[in-house]
C-alpha cells in the first residue's frame, strides 16, 4: 500500500484550481438504514470540534422509518442557518432514491459526485452536470451477484470524505467513540471499516475549511427547545410522541429528572395539555410539544388555560398539513390556529422561533410571559428547525428565571381582581388561599356566574394582559440588512436563515422578522417601513396567513406576498425568483 | 378538622333530591376522618351535574372542562406529591368523553382518588342516555342508543389495572364515607362507583330501585384476589365495597421500575426530585 492512514490525501488536477471557500455543502443520499443521517452527524461532529460552523436537515420519505434517506451537510467557517443553495459533494449509494429528492438536491461545474460502484447508471439530467467524472466505489458487498452484509456503507463513506476533506483518521475515531463507545463491537467494526476506506487512492481533494480550533457544541432545534425551556425554570413535561417534535420529550426524558422535573407520556394531546395544566395550577412551570394535529386537540384546553388564568407553554413545530398532511416536512401553516384557533374569545400569546440558537432564547421568553402574566404561550418551531443540527457557539444563561408572583394572606381575598393585569397566583399549599379555578365564566373571587356583564369585565380584564405584553415584548423583532435598503420583505420563523443569506448578496433589501406574532409589534413594524419602494411578505403557507394577519393590523394595499405550501423550504434561487414574480 | 370545615360558602345548585348532596356530605366525613388540612386539598372534576361538586368544598379545586379531569389531576399530583388529589365526576364525563383517559390513569397509578357518581343519566343537558344508562331505561323513555349495552365501570377500571376498585351508593351515608376514606388511603390510583340516582331526569321510583338492588359484599370477602374481583364485576346485581385492592408486594419491583421508567413517568416513582416528599404509589 502507498499511503498509510495518515498519509496526506491524494489529489486530482482539476481540484487545485479551485477558489478559496468559506463553506461546503454535503448531500448524503442513501436508503433508510444505510446511515447517512449518523453519517452526517458525525460529519458535524468533527467539525465542531475543529471549530468550524455547520448545519445538517434531513429528509426521509413520507413514512418517516424506511425509505429513502438523505443529509444534506454544510460545514462553514462562520455560523450557517441555511444549508447552501449547491451541492459541493455528492454521495449516493443508490441512484434510484435520488428521484425522490429532485428539487432539493442540485450539483454545479465543480461538484464532486461519488457513487456506488457496482451500479451502472449515470446522474439524472435534473441534478445538474457535475464537473469531473463520478468516483466510483464498491460500497456494497456482493457476492455471487446478490448483495449481502458487508462493512458499514456510512463508515466507508467516512474513511473517503476524511481522505478528500484532509481530516486527520485520528478525529474520526475520536467521533466514533463519542457516538459509540457504549457498544465495543460495533466501534471497532466502524474504525475497520473508516481505516479501509481512508486508505483508498485517487480520492478526489474536496475543499479544505480552518475552523478557529476551539471546539463547538452541536444541537437540534428539538434539543435546544428542551434545554432552553430547563433553563427558563421548566420542571414538568407532558407529551404524546409525534413527528417531527417527538425529540424535545425525548430529551426530557433524559435530561430533566436530573435537574428535579418530571415527565409523562401521555394518552394523547388533550391528556398532555391537561397534565401540564395540572402541573401549572400546582405552581410547577409546565410545557408540552407537539405538531400541528396535536394542537388541533389541544385547543379546548388552551382555552381552559387562558380563561383559568393558568400558565402554560405549547411548542407546536410546525409540519405540513392538514390532517396526516406531509409528518416529516416543514410548512408555517399552524400560524392562524395558534392565533385563531379555539372556541369563544381568549388572549393567548405566539412567539416564533428563527433557529436553534434563537430556540433557548425564546424559550426564555416564553416561560417569562406565561409565568408573569397567566396565560397561554404558543411556540411556534417547524421541522425545517427542530429536526436541523446546527453548530453553535456556547451560550450560559444569565437572565433571571422566570418567577410567577404568589398570593399570600397579605394580598386579600380576590383571586381575579379587575383593577389588576393579573392577580398573585394561589398555590395550592398556601393556607387560606383556597379557591376554585374554573373553565365557567367566573367573579373576581372566582364564583362561577351566568351574567352578561361580568363576562365582558373578566373579558376586558384577560384582554388587558395583552396590552401589558405588547407594552413589555414591543422590541421582540429583528431586522437585516440596510436600514435604507429601498425593497422590504416581512417573514417569520425559520425564513430566517435564508432571509440572512439573501440580504448578504442583496444589499437592495432590508427584513423584518417578529419574534412575537401575538402581540404583533406593530409600532416597530410600521416605522422599519418607512421609505420602502416595494414590500413583500414570504412564508411557507399556501393560504399566505402572515400576510393576512397583518391585514387585519395594518395598511397591506400593495404589498406582494411569496406564499407557498412547505415541504421544501425556500432556496435562495427559488426566492429571487418568486420576489420577482411578486413584484407589483 | 369537622366535615363542614371543608364546605366553601357556595350553596349547591343541584335539584331536590339528587344523589349528589349525600357523595358531598360523604366526602367531607371521610377528609375530616383523615384530617386533611384544606390547603393540602387538590380536587378536580370536569363539567356535569356532579362536577359543581367541587364548587362547594374548601379546597384548591379545579372545575375544568368536560372529561379532562383524570390528565389535569395527574399533572398536579406529578408536581406536588405532597397534595392530596381527589378527582369528582359524572358517568358521562367520565365513560363517554373522558373514557381515553380511564385506562390510562388506572396503568400509570398515581395516587389519586377517582370518585364517579352515576347516575345513568345526562342531568345537565336535560336527560339524555349517558354510557351507564340501562337498556330498560332508553326504552321506557325513548332515548337514543336503545341496543346499546351500558359500560360496566367497575369491570373497566379492573381490567386496566386499577389497584383499588370499590362500590358504594348515595343513600348508604356510612358505607359511602368508608369507602372514600379508603380509596383516599390508598397509595395509587383508586376508583370508587359511586351509585348517584337523579331525582328528575330518570323513570319515577329510580332511585328506590336502584339501591335495592345493591347487596353488601360477604364478609369472608378477599379484596385482594382479583378473579373474584372480576367475578363479582361480571355478576348481576351491584355488590358494594372494596372490590379489589391490590396488596403491596404485588406492585412492580423498584428494581424494574428503575430501569425502565415507571408508567411512562420519569423519573420512576423511588427517585429523588427535589421537592419529592411522597412519591407517587410509594406511600404504604
Amino acid at each position: 500500500m502507498e499511503s498509510g492512514a495518515n498519509a496526506p490525501p491524494a489529489s486530482r488536477g482539476a481540484a487545485e484550481a479551485r477558489p478559496a471557500k468559506t463553506s461546503v455543502v454535503f448531500a448524503l443520499v442513501g436508503s433508510g438504514g444505510d446511515g447517512v443521517a449518523v453519517l452526517g452527524d458525525l460529519m458535524l461532529w468533527m467539525a465542531a470540534h475543529q471549530g468550524l460552523y455547520g448545519m445538517m436537515v434531513q429528509s426521509y420519505g413520507p413514512q418517516i422509518r424506511g425509505g429513502e434517506s438523505a443529509a444534506i451537510v454544510r460545514i462553514a467557517t462562520d455560523e450557517v442557518l441555511y444549508e447552501g443553495e449547491e451541492v459541493d459533494v455528492l454521495l449516493c449509494f443508490r441512484l434510484s432514491d435520488l428521484a425522490r429528492f429532485q428539487g432539493s438536491v442540485r450539483l454545479n461545474e465543480t461538484s464532486t459526485a461519488i457513487l456506488e460502484a457496482s451500479e451502472e447508471g449515470t446522474l439524472p439530467e435534473w441534478l445538474g452536470r457535475a464537473g469531473g467524472e463520478p468516483l466510483r466505489y464498491p460500497f456494497a458487498t456482493i457476492q455471487d451477484g446478490q448483495v449481502v452484509p458487508g462493512d458499514p456503507k456510512n463508515m466507508l463513506a467516512l474513511g473517503l470524505l476524511c481522505r478528500g476533506l484532509g481530516w486527520a483518521p485520528g478525529l474520526a475515531h475520536a467521533a466514533l467513540e463519542h457516538r459509540f463507545g457504549h457498544r465495543p463491537q460495533v466501534l471497532a467494526r466502524d474504525v475497520a471499516a473508516l481505516d479501509r476506506a481512508f486508505a483508498t487512492r485517487d480520492v478526489p481533494a474536496l475543499p479544505r475549511l480552518a475552523g478557529h480550533g476551539v471546539p463547538l457544541a452541536v444541537e437540534s432545534g428539538n434539543e435546544a427547545v428542551a434545554r432552553g425551556a430547563m433553563d427558563a425554570g421548566l420542571r414538568f413535561f407532558a407529551g404524546y410522541p409525534i413527528t417531527p417534535s417527538s425529540e424535545v420529550m425525548e430529551t426530557l426524558i433524559d435530561e430533566l429528572p436530573g435537574r428535579g422535573g418530571r415527565v409523562v407520556q401521555a394518552e394523547d394531546e388533550i391528556a398532555a395539555l391537561g397534565m401540564v395544566v395540572g402541573s401549572s395550577f400546582g405552581g410547577v412551570p409546565a410545557m408540552t410539544a407537539t405538531s400541528g394535529p396535536g394542537l388541533s386537540l389541544m385547543t379546548e384546553m388552551m382555552g381552559l388555560s387562558s380563561m383559568a388564568e393558568v400558565p402554560s407553554v405549547i411548542v407546536d413545530c410546525q409540519r405540513a398539513g392538514p390532517a396526516t398532511g406531509m409528518p416529516s416536512r416543514t410548512e408555517q401553516s399552524d400560524l392562524y390556529h395558534a392565533l385563531y384557533g379555539g372556541h369563544g374569545d381568549f388572549p393567548r400569546v405566539v412567539l416564533g422561533v428563527f433557529d436553534v440558537v434563537h430556540a433557548r432564547d425564546i424559550m426564555h421568553k416564553a416561560f417569562h410571559v406565561s409565568e408573569t402574566w397567566q396565560i397561554p404561550v404558543l411556540v411556534l418551531s417547524d421541522a425545517y428547525i427542530a429536526q436541523r443540527r446546527q453548530i453553535r457557539d456556547p451560550v450560559v444563561e444569565t437572565r433571571e428565571l422566570p418567577r410567577r408572583k404568589r398570593w399570600t394572606a397579605g394580598d386579600g381575598p380576590v383571586r381575579f381582581s379587575i383593577e389588576h393585569v393579573t392577580s398573585p397566583f394561589r398555590v395550592p399549599g398556601t393556607p387560606g388561599g383556597q379557591y376554585m379555578a374554573a373553565g365557567l365564566e367566573h367573579t373576581p373571587d372566582g364564583a362561577p356566574t351566568a351574567d352578561g356583564d361580568w363576562h365582558e369585565r373578566m373579558n376586558r380584564r384577560r384582554f388587558q394582559k395583552l396590552e401589558a405584553i405588547a407594552a413589555a415584548t414591543g422590541g421582540w423583532y429583528r431586522t437585516l440588512g440596510e436600514g435604507d435598503a429601498p425593497r422590504g420583505v416581512i417573514a417569520w420563523g425559520s425564513q430566517y436563515g435564508l432571509l440572512r443569506e439573501w440580504v448578504r448578496e442583496h444589499q437592495e433589501y432590508r427584513v423584518f422578522l417578529p419574534e412575537i406574532l401575538l402581540p404583533f409589534p406593530l409600532a416597530a413594524l410600521t416605522e422599519w417601513r418607512r421609505g420602502l419602494e416595494s414590500l413583500t411578505v414570504v412564508e411557507l403557507s399556501y393560504q399566505g396567513q402572515l400576510h393576512r394577519m397583518l391585514s387585519s393590523l395594518t395598511d397591506m394595499n400593495g404589498v406582494g406576498s411569496v406564499a407557498r405550501s412547505g415541504g421544501l423550504p425556500l432556496s435562495l434561487k427559488e426566492l429571487a425568483r418568486r420576489l420577482e414574480e411578486a413584484r407589483p | 378538622m369537622n366535615p363542614k370545615d371543608y364546605r366553601s360558602a357556595l350553596a349547591p345548585v343541584w335539584c331536590s333530591g339528587c344523589g349528589d348532596f349525600g357523595v358531598l356530605k360523604g366526602l367531607t366525613q371521610a377528609l375530616s376522618d383523615l384530617d386533611v388540612q384544606p390547603e393540602k386539598l387538590g380536587v378536580v372534576s370536569g363539567i356535569g351535574c356532579s362536577s359543581r361538586l367541587v364548587g362547594y368544598l374548601n379546597a384548591y379545586s379545579f372545575n375544568s372542562i368536560h372529561g379532562r379531569a383524570l390528565p389535569i389531576a395527574t399533572g398536579l399530583k406529578l408536581a406536588r406529591p405532597d397534595l392530596t388529589v381527589v378527582v369528582v365526576g359524572g358517568d358521562g364525563d367520565g365513560f363517554s368523553i373522558g373514557l381515553g383517559h380511564v385506562p390510562h390513569a388506572a396503568r400509570r397509578d398515581v395516587d389519586i382518588t377517582y370518585a364517579v357518581m352515576d347516575n345513568g343519566i345526562y342531568g345537565l343537558t336535560k336527560g339524555q342516555a349517558s354510557p351507564t344508562t340501562e337498556v330498560e331505561v332508553k326504552r321506557d323513555m325513548g332515548l337514543a342508543g336503545v341496543e346499546e349495552r351500558p359500560i360496566n365501570p367497575v369491570l373497566l377500571t379492573l381490567s386496566a389495572g386499577c389497584g383499588f376498585v370499590a362500590r358504594t351508593h348515595a343513600g348508604n351515608l356510612p358505607h359511602l364515607r368508608r369507602m372514600l376514606r379508603e380509596a383516599i388511603q390508598y397509595p395509587g390510583f383508586a376508583f370508587v362507583h359511586i351509585l348517584a340516582a337523579c331525582a328528575t331526569y330518570q323513570i319515577p321510583g329510580y332511585a328506590e330501585k336502584l339501591y335495592q338492588r345493591c347487596e353488601m359484599l360477604p364478609d369472608d370477602y378477599d379484596p385482594a384476589d382479583y378473579a373474584a374481583a372480576t367475578a363479582v364485576a361480571i355478576g348481576d346485581g351491584f355488590r358494594l365495597g372494596v372490590l379489589y385492592r391490590r396488596p403491596v408486594e404485588q406492585k412492580l419491583a423498584t428494581a424494574v421500575e428503575k430501569a425502565l421508567g415507571r408508567a411512562g413517568i420519569w423519573p420512576p416513582a423511588d427517585s429523588a426530585t427535589g421537592a419529592d416528599e411522597t412519591a407517587p404509589g410509594d406511600r404504604s
